[in-house]
C-alpha cells in the first residue's frame, strides 16, 4: 500500500512503489485531468502540481514522492463554479482544439503565474516550451496566460 | 463565475443491450434510396445516403430534441458547429439540443469525417433536415389554428399563433411522424434570418476539457476493465518465429497472452503491467526480419524508378504567345507523421458474440466494416461508438488500435479491454504521410502571362483508410495466422484528388498538363495526412511560380495577380499582403549576411474547390547555422459563409503552425525495416519558441455556400515560409523540410 494526498484527499493504493504517478491518478483514482502523452516527459500532457511545483507525472514514480507531498491535478486547481484564472482564461480565449495537451498547458501556466505573476510574452513562451500542442494553439495559449495574469477574465 | 460544462461521455456508454437491438434498423430503409427524386431540388449527398428525417432529428413528447450527425469531433469544433446549425434552423437554444455523433447504432452513416467536408456536407444535410422538421411542426400548428404557416412564430421550441395560441414542438411532433424521407425542397434560413450560424458561438466541449471532466476515450472506465498492449515486430515485414508465452503469463498482473500468427499481445489488470509485459514479450520473441525497405534504395530514387501507374489527369489547351522565359524544377518532400500528442486508443468488449468498440476513429461505419472483415464476423455484430481522442490530423492509428483491442478482448469475453498505444508505437506503426517528388515546367510569354505549365507528381497512396471495397485496412489483420490483407490501394481521382490534389494550378496557364505517377505498393505504409497530396503539390506550385516571377524580373504578388482569373483568390491575396505591408520587389541572389530576413507569399484554394487562403510569411535565416526561424505570418481566408468565424480562425492558425513544423523540421527516417524517428527527440514538432506570431482574418461571404476550411492554410503557409527563405537568400531550398543542413547546402551552391 502506498499513501498519497491528491486534491486535499488521502488515498491508499495497492501498487508497486515504482509505478509512475500518472497511472495511479488516472486508473486508480479515476482522475481525468492529467493525460498520458509520450510517457517520457517530453510533451507535458501529464503535468500535475506536487507541493506547488509543476512535475511530469509520467516521470514520477510513487517512491520518489514524500509521504506528505501535496498533489494537485487539474480537477483540484479549479472547478466550473470556482475556476482558476488560467482555466477561465482558456475558456475565454478558446485556447485549444482537441484539448489533449490542455491539462499540461494550464498546470504549467498556473505554476508560472504563482511564481511570477506578471511574465512577459517571451517568458511565457520560454516557460511553456516543454509543453507540446500538435493542433497549433500556441498563440491562443499565450494569450490566455497573459489574460489570466492581467486578471482580465 | 460559474462556467457551464457539458459532458457527453458516458451517456451512451455501456448501453450495450439496447444498442444491438437498434443496430439493424438502418438496413430496413434502403427503399428510400430507390425513391430518391429524379428531378427537383438537388439532393445533398449525405441526405441521399441517409434519406430519413428521423435519422437526423427526433422530437420527444416532452419537447426534448435530439439531433444526430455521423460527423465526429476531432478537435475541430464539429460538435459546436452542428449544434449551431441545428439550433438555428429549429429556432431553439443550442444548449437545449441533445447531439449524438458517430454511433453506428444511432447516427446517419456519413462515412469519414475528413477532407474539410464536415461543414460543407455534414452541416448542409443536418441543416436541411432541421429546416424540414421546423416547417413540418409549424404546419401542424398552422393547421390546428387554421392560420397560414407564415403567421406562426417560434421561440425556443414554442410555437406562437397570431391570437396568442401556443403549441410546443413536443405536442406537435406527437401528431405527425418524422419517419419519412427528408423533404429536400425544405427552405433553409437565409443568412439574414440566421441568428447563431455565422457567430463565434463558444465551443461546447472546451469547458469540460479545461476542468478535467470525462471527455476522452481514455476517461472511460467501465467496471472490470482490463488493459491490453501489443508486442510489436521489430520490422514491418517481420514475422514471428517463436515466443515464450508461458514466461509472460507468469508476470504480475497478466491475465491473458494472445498469439495469432505474428500478432502478439497481452491483457493485464493494470496498464503499466500490460505495457511492460508486451515489451518483454516482443523483446524475447524470435522474429524473421523480412526484406529491407525500398530494397535499400533512397526513397526519392525509389519513387522515381519503381513501377508506377502513370496517367495524365488534367490538360488544358489554348492559343498563347510563345514563351519568352522557360523554367523547370524538381521538389521533394519527406515522409511526415500525424504525431498526435495522445497516441491511439480503443476500448472493446465482446458479449455473446457481439462486439462493441469505443473509438476515436474518423469513420465509425467504415471502421465497423473493416473490423468485421478482420475479425470474420458480420458487420451487424459490431457497434462502433465514437469517443474523442487527441487530434489526429488524418488517418493515424485510431482505426488500427480498435482491431488490436477487439483481438485482445476476444480472449476475455465480457471484459472491456482498453488498448492505448505508446507514442513510439504510434510513430512506428501509424500510416505516414507520403514522401513525394514533383517536377514542374513552365513558360512565360513576354507580356508576363503563363504560356504553359506542366506538373508531374510521384507519390505513394494518400488514402488507405478502412472502408474500401477490397480487403481490410486494419494493420494487425495482416499479421494473423490467417491474414486478412488489404486490397490494392487506389488513388482518389480529381477533381478532389489524392496524390494529385491541388496539382492543377490556380493560375491561368494557357496550356496545362498534369501527370500523376502513383505507386500503389507501400514499403512504408502511407495514408491520409491532413491535405493528402494537397500541401506538397500546392507548395511545389507556389515555389515554382515564385521562381518564374524571379526569372522574369517580376514581383511575386504582382505576377500572381496577373495570372489568376478567380476574383476570390485575388481578394485573399490582396488582403494578406495588405495586412503584412508587402513591399514589392524582385527576388534575386544577395550577398550573404549572418542573419537574413525575407518575406514570401503563398496562395491556394484547397482541393481547387474549398477555402481560399493567402499567407505572407516573414522568416529569418541564419547563414551560419542554416536555421530558419519563422517570425510572423499574416493570412486571409475566404471560406464562403463561415458558420463559426472563431472556429475558422482557430483552424487556420493551427494549420499554419503545423505547416511551419512540416516545412521546417519534420522528416521520417528508417532503418532496414521500420521507422526510427519515433520520439520527440528524433521527430521534433512545433513548440512555443518556433511558433511565429500570427495575424489572420476571415473574409466572410454570408451569401456564399460554406467551404471546407480545416485544411485550407497548410499549403499556403508552407509555401509562404519556403518562399520567404527564397526571398531572404535568393537561393531555393527544394527539399522539405528545410532543415539547417539543406539550407546550408543551398547557400553554398
Amino acid at each position: 500500500m502506498v499513501g498519497l494526498t491528491v486534491n486535499g484527499r488521502s488515498f491508499n493504493v495497492d501498487v508497486d512503489a515504482s509505478t509512475p504517478l500518472i497511472y495511479v491518478l488516472r486508473n486508480d483514482l479515476a482522475l481525468n485531468g492529467p493525460k498520458l502523452g509520450c510517457g517520457t516527459g517530453a510533451c507535458g500532457a501529464c503535468t500535475v502540481h506536487v507541493d506547488g511545483r509543476a512535475v511530469r507525472s509520467c516521470q514520477t514514480p510513487l517512491s520518489t514522492l514524500r509521504p506528505d507531498a501535496r498533489i494537485v491535478t487539474l480537477e483540484g486547481l479549479g472547478t466550473p463554479e470556482k475556476p482558476h484564472p488560467v482555466q477561465a482564461a482558456f475558456v475565454a480565449e478558446q485556447a485549444l482544439q482537441c484539448g489533449y495537451c490542455t491539462n499540461g498547458m494550464i498546470m504549467e501556466a498556473a505554476a508560472l503565474l504563482a511564481a511570477q505573476p506578471n511574465p512577459t510574452e517571451g517568458q511565457i513562451r520560454q516557460h511553456l516550451n516543454g509543453n507540446l500542442c500538435r493542433c497549433g494553439c500556441q498563440q491562443r495559449v499565450v494569450r490566455a496566460v497573459q489574460k489570466a495574469a492581467r486578471g482580465g477574465v | 463565475m460559474t462556467i457551464r460544462t457539458e459532458v457527453d461521455l458516458g451517456r451512451r456508454a455501456f448501453a450495450i443491450g439496447a444498442a444491438s437491438a437498434v443496430a439493424g434498423l438502418t438496413i430496413g430503409f434502403r427503399w428510400a434510396l430507390a425513391q430518391a427524386p429524379q428531378s427537383g431540388p438537388p439532393v445533398p449527398p449525405m441526405i441521399r445516403s441517409n434519406p430519413r428525417l428521423d435519422a437526423w432529428v427526433r422530437i420527444a413528447p416532452d419537447g426534448g430534441i435530439t439531433v444526430m450527425t455521423g460527423r465526429v469531433e476531432i478537435g475541430q469544433g464539429m460538435l459546436t458547429v452542428m449544434r449551431q446549425v441545428a439550433a438555428d434552423e429549429l429556432d431553439v437554444a443550442p444548449e437545449r439540443l441533445t447531439l449524438i455523433s458517430g454511433d453506428t447504432a444511432q447516427t446517419p452513416n456519413e462515412g469519414v469525417t475528413a477532407g474539410s467536408l464536415a461543414v460543407k456536407l455534414g452541416s448542409t444535410a443536418l441543416g436541411l433536415a432541421c429546416a424540414d422538421a421546423r416547417a413540418t411542426l409549424i404546419g401542424v400548428a398552422a393547421k390546428a389554428w387554421s392560420v397560414e404557416p407564415g403567421a406562426v412564430k417560434v421561440e425556443d421550441g414554442q410555437m406562437l399563433g397570431p391570437a396568442g395560441q401556443r403549441m410546443s414542438y413536443g405536442e406537435a411532433a406527437g401528431r405527425i411522424s418524422l419517419a419519412r424521407p427528408v423533404d429536400v425542397a425544405a427552405k433553409r434560413k437565409s443568412p439574414a434570418e440566421q441568428r447563431i450560424i455565422g457567430t463565434s458561438y463558444p465551443r461546447v466541449d472546451i469547458p469540460a476539457k479545461v476542468f478535467g471532466q470525462p471527455v476522452f476515450i481514455h476517461d472511460l472506465r467501465p467496471a472490470g476493465m482490463l488493459f491490453g498492449a501489443i508486442a510489436r515486430p521489430p520490422a514491418y515485414a517481420a514475422r514471428l518465429v517463436s515466443a515464450d508465452l508461458d514466461a509472460i503469463r507468469s508476470r504480475p498482473g497478466v491475465v491473458e497472452v494472445v498469439r495469432d500468427g505474428s500478432f502478439l499481445g497481452v491483457v493485464a489488470r493494470r496498464e503499466e503491467q500490460a505495457q511492460a509485459a508486451a515489451h518483454a514479450l516482443a523483446k524475447a520473441a524470435r522474429w524473421d526480419a523480412g526484406a529491407p525497405l525500398f530494397g535499400g534504395q533512397d526513397v526519392f530514387d525509389y519513387l522515381l524508378t519503381a513501377p508506377s501507374e502513370t496517367a495524365v489527369v488534367h490538360t488544358a489547351k489554348a492559343e498563347a504567345p510563345p514563351a519568352a522565359t522557360t523554367h523547370k524544377a524538381e521538389y521533394r518532400r519527406h515522409f511526415q507523421a500525424h504525431a498526435s500528442i495522445g497516441a491511439s486508443c480503443a476500448l472493446a468488449q465482446w458479449q455473446d458474440g457481439r462486439l462493441t468498440v469505443w473509438s476515436h476513429t474518423q469513420g465509425p461505419f467504415p471502421l465497423r466494416g473493416d473490423l468485421a472483415k478482420g475479425l470474420r464476423v458480420s458487420p451487424e455484430a459490431v457497434r462502433i461508438i465514437h469517443a474523442q481522442g487527441a487530434g489526429c490530423y488524418g488517418h493515424n492509428g485510431a482505426d488500427d488500435v480498435a482491431l488490436d483491442a477487439a483481438l485482445l478482448a476476444r480472449a476475455v469475453p465480457g471484459r472491456p479491454v482498453r488498448v492505448h498505444w505508446a507514442h513510439e508505437e504510434e510513430m512506428a506503426w501509424e500510416p505516414w504521410g507520403s514522401a513525394m517528388v514533383t517536377r514542374l515546367a513552365g513558360g512565360i510569354s513576354a507580356d508576363g502571362t503563363l504560356a504553359h505549365w506542366t506538373h508531374d507528381v510521384w507519390s505513394f497512396p494518400h488514402s488507405t483508410r478502412p472502408g474500401s471495397d477490397a480487403g481490410c485496412n486494419l494493420r494487425s489483420a495482416w499479421y494473423l495466422a490467417d491474414p486478412v490483407l488489404p486490397g490494392k490501394a487506389a488513388d482518389i481521382p480529381l477533381p478532389t484528388g489524392g496524390a494529385a490534389r491541388n496539382a492543377v494550378p490556380i493560375y491561368a496557364a494557357a496550356n496545362q498538363t498534369i501527370t500523376s505517377h502513383f505507386l500503389s505498393a507501400m514499403p512504408i505504409r502511407t495514408s491520409a495526412l491532413r491535405t493528402l497530396g494537397g500541401y506538397f503539390n500546392a507548395v511545389s506550385a507556389e515555389m515554382f511560380i515564385d521562381e518564374l516571377a524571379a526569372l522574369s524580373g517580376r514581383d511575386p504578388v504582382a505576377f500572381r495577380l496577373a495570372n489568376i482569373r478567380d476574383a476570390r483568390l485575388g481578394a485573399v491575396l490582396r488582403k494578406a499582403v495588405e495586412l503584412a505591408g508587402w513591399v514589392p520587389g524582385v527576388v534575386g541572389k544577395r550577398a550573404l549576411a549572418p542573419e537574413m530576413i525575407g518575406t514570401g507569399v503563398g496562395l491556394s484554394r484547397y482541393k481547387n474547390s474549398d477555402a481560399y487562403v493567402a499567407v505572407v510569411a516573414e522568416v529569418s535565416v541564419s547563414t551560419k547555422s542554416g536555421l530558419v526561424t519563422p517570425l510572423r505570418l499574416w493570412s486571409a481566408t475566404d471560406t464562403g459563409r463561415a458558420v463559426n468565424p472563431d472556429g475558422v480562425l482557430n483552424q487556420i492558425d493551427g494549420g499554419m503552425v503545423q505547416a511551419a513544423s512540416w516545412t521546417l523540421q519534420e522528416a521520417g527516417r528508417w532503418n532496414s525495416g521500420i521507422m526510427t524517428t519515433v520520439d520527440y527527440g528524433s521527430y521534433p514538432i512545433q513548440d512555443f519558441l518556433t511558433t511565429p506570431l500570427m495575424h489572420s482574418v476571415v473574409i466572410d461571404r454570408p451569401e456564399q455556400p460554406s467551404l471546407g476550411a480545416g485544411e485550407g492554410s497548410q499549403a499556403p503557409a508552407g509555401a509562404a515560409i519556403a518562399n520567404a527563405v527564397f526571398a531572404a537568400t535568393g537561393r531555393r531550398v527544394a527539399e522539405i523540410p528545410l532543415t539547417p543542413d539543406r539550407v546550408l547546402a543551398a547557400l553554398k551552391a
